[in-house]
């Protein structure tokens, strides 16, 4: 099988590192050259000493799954090898980046419909592929969705996919709660019903949403109140007149609350949406043609936040415009790369739960929201079922 | 006329028996054509892929206990498991994929109540030496490894891993360049050392002075920071294990262990130096330390609790502040004792170890 041999070497001296394309948490990614074959790779180099036991283990099953993939709209790892600290992964570098970055470079306001329409179809046929075989990818978004300059499509990122078929057993869900908070389906968020490959397809709908608009929905606000919002409001549309019926249906199907209503990525990918995808050069024509090679993308990317930051401030804007650039702007700031730890999030729940005097509290902000007759307390024991019921009972002395 | 061509659906044994032949097709040397054997093995994988969907359901269905059941024993009944193994390498990665998973998932069916892959393995224990050996085919290392993990959850295919001259190997397929692969095998030695707890007090009694002599060398003191912080984390799981309180006693009582401790104490890496403690505890907590022990610690003793001073862990816990101050209260203690005891003895008092 010559697709799937091992053909980059686990040498540290046979890779050159050249410059930085991405940062985030404890990982860093560099373009580098592989000098055997004189070819241009990324390097994900990841400190293990930052990782405590449990996540090793899990970035022993991320690499695994990595290099046994043999998808084109998946991001394979050619290689992993450890070097002092770190772990090197080498992957294929894609020079446009992610559609986060592309999006923040050139379209804030979101991209044009045909070009949404190929890359959420080359997105969706990786998902459909890791689903077939057990896994969730789990952290569906713009950010992990990866441009080459011949218009190809990858999904990366498998740092926190689990696999349903793990050690033989199929498991009827997962409950470990991970992703991205803006991007996470309901039942991800209410840890106790567990959840399963259509958790992604959710995921899938919001990336929709945010390459439609330049960001997610509820961006604007702190992960816990997105946690709350998601579980408690009626799914997000896509309402605005500019794109087609077709399109709006299709993300009103991945955004169903109930998983068992919302498609397989398989079913999905026959929607009528997807029979009008044009190839790349049709497609992205534009996207592509905005991109300049040599420059580092972070470095762009933080210059032009801090302008766009500096723009809206010195203007005043009417209360819809407001709430947009609001939200790209905390958008901006970085949601994608939260890192995200529910016990956090949960003790943080339970003191604010019991900080009476605090007018800022979660209570009194969740009651202007959600005036549907629910108590505060029955909401958060939906959420926070051991926690918030050992408070409710004390609450009762 | 129409009933007449349609074909019955077949049976999961039906789907056994022709993987079976199919796979017996595959493994002989390619005399047909071209054509005809990419035909042959285009069916084998969507026969192996079959399987599969029926041992674990899809997105559409559950499995069913009845139809796991049938091609269990069909799948036992002959040698259909060995013929899989071996077949692998001439598998598309897909195919091997699917077949790992079958493999993993049929070590857990049961049969009229019994574990039939239980009974098959150990009728059949060399498999496990072509799933060993796996670790040094980088293409094969990730499908055998996954399978060998799930077969050593019988414990007679465990006894016969850790007691076969396989268990050498593991201390170079854990150093393999290719993490994934290098990973796989520290999840599988992991797995052998701590799964069946008498099995393993026993392996370790048996064969403590190899067995540990590699492990230091080899492990402990590896060049690769990976290598040292999975085997100090692995060792203290080991020795902490009630099962194996034999082995540790006698483990803290060296003090060429000690010293290996000692220096894993102070790595600059936290984990390390955390994970370090835990086995490092042992030898401080041991209330019948051997002279040389105590000496080692009391030449150190300043050291030792200068370092203990600001040793914390990045979130609070509580557990390891109180093993903390258990072990400085301990060495404290130490100098006092140690010289009335030489003093009773009148014996010289020595200490190589200079930390």
């Amino acid at each position: 099988m010559a697709d799937v041999q091992r053909i980059y070497s686990a040498n540290r001296f046979d890779y050159v590192l050249l410059d930085e394309i991405g940062n985030g948490g404890s990982a860093t990614v560099y373009r580098a050259f592989y000098l055997p074959l004189n070819a241009v790779v990324a390097v994900k180099c990841l400190d293990l000493d930052r990782c405590n036991n449990g996540s090793l283990e899990n970035i022993r099953l991320e690499t695994q799954t990595m290099s046994c993939v043999d998808h084109p709209n998946l991001v394979r790892a050619y290689s992993s090898f450890v070097v002092d600290r770190n772990l090197w992964v080498v992957m294929p570098f894609m020079s446009v980046g992610s559609c986060l970055h592309a999006m923040k470079k050139a379209h804030p306001n979101g991209l044009e419909e045909i070009e949404i329409c190929f890359i959420l179809k080359e997105t969706l046929k990786a998902l459909d592929y890791l689903h077939r075989q057990g896994h969730i990818h789990r952290d569906v978004k713009a950010g992990n969705i990866l441009v080459d300059s011949n218009g190809a499509v990858k999904l990366s990122d498998f740092g926190v996919s689990a696999c349903m078929f793990d050690s033989g057993d199929r498991q009827r869900c997962r409950n470990t709660f991970t992703g991205t908070p803006c991007w996470m389906a309901p039942e991800v968020m209410q840890a106790e019903t567990g959840y399963d490959s259509k958790a992604d397809i959710w995921s899938f709908g919001i990336t929709a949403l945010e390459l439609a608009h330049g960001h997610p929905p509820l961006s604007e606000y702190p992960p816990l109140k997105v946690l709350l919002m998601t579980v408690q409001n009626a799914p997000p549309r896509l309402g605005d007149k500019k794109f087609s019926k077709s399109f709006k249906d299709m993300v009103a199907m991945c955004l169903v609350k109930d998983p068992k209503k919302r498609p397989t990525a398989g079913k999905l990918l026959k929607h009528s949406f997807f029979k009008h995808a044009k190839p790349p050069e049709l497609s992205l024509k534009k996207l592509l043609a905005d991109f300049r090679p040599p420059l580092n993308p972070v470095k762009v990317l933080q210059i032009q936040n801090s302008e766009s930051a500096q723009q809206l401030s010195s203007k005043n804007m009417a209360s819809a415009a407001e709430y947009e650039a609001r939200s790209m702007r905390e958008y901006q700031k970085g949601i994608s790369a939260w890192t995200f730890d529910i016990q956090e999030l949960k003790a943080q729940a339970s003191t604010l739960l019991l900080d009476d005097d605090n007018d800022e509290t979660l209570e009194s902000r969740l009651v202007d929201n959600y005036r549907d007759g629910l108590t505060v307390m029955g909401q958060c024991n939906q959420l926070f079922p051991l926690k918030c019921q050992t408070l409710t009972k004390s609450a009762q002395f | 006329m129409k009933g007449l061509f349609k074909s019955k659906p077949r049976t999961p044994v039906d789907i056994v028996r022709q993987t079976r032949d199919l796979l017996i097709y595959a493994g002989r040397s390619s005399d047909s054509r071209e054509a005809k054997r990419e035909e042959k093995m285009a069916e084998l994988f969507k026969n192996i892929r079959e399987l599969k969907c029926i041992l674990y359901g899809n997105s559409e269905s559950e499995p069913v206990s009845e139809a796991c059941a049938q091609l269990t024993h069909e799948f036992f009944r002959e040698n259909t498991l060995r013929l899989l193994i071996t077949c692998l390498p001439k598998l598309n990665l897909e195919a091997r994929k699917d077949a790992t998973q079958v493999v993993a998932n049929l070590q857990r069916q049961q049969v009229n109540s019994r574990l039939i892959a239980s009974d098959y393995l150990e009728a059949n224990l060399d498999l496990m030496d072509i799933l060993i050996a796996g670790y040094e085919n980088t293409d094969m290392a990730l499908h055998y490894g996954a399978m060998l993990r799930e077969c050593i959850r019988h414990q007679t295919v465990a006894r016969y891993v850790l007691e076969s001259q396989h268990m050498k190997k593991f201390f170079d397929y854990i150093q393999l360049p290719n993490f994934d692969i290098a990973a796989d095998a520290a999840a599988t030695f992991k797995e052998l050392l701590t799964r069946h707890k008498s099995t393993v007090a026993e392996f370790l009694s048996k064969n403590y002075d190899w067995f540990f002599a590699e492990y230091n060398s080899k492990l402990l003191e590896s060049t690769n920071y990976i290598t040292r912080r999975q085997a100090v984390k692995l060792l203290g799981d080991i020795l902490l294990d009630r099962s194996n309180s034999a082995v540790m006693t006698r483990y803290v009582s060296s003090r060429d262990n000690l010293r290996i401790l000692m220096n894993l104490l102070r790595e600059s890496s936290k984990s390390i130096q955390i994970e370090a403690f835990h086995v490092f505890k042992l030898f401080a907590a041991n209330q019948n330390k051997p002279a040389d022990i105590v000496s080692i610690l009391v030449a150190n003793k300043s050291k030792l609790l200068r370092l203990f001073a600001d040793f914390k862990t990045d979130k609070e816990d509580e557990q390891f502040e109180a093993d903390k101050a258990q072990v400085v209260k301990e060495i404290a203690s130490l100098e006092l004792r140690d010289r009335l005891e030489r003093n009773a003895k009148q014996g010289p008092f020595e200490h190589h170890v200079e930390w």
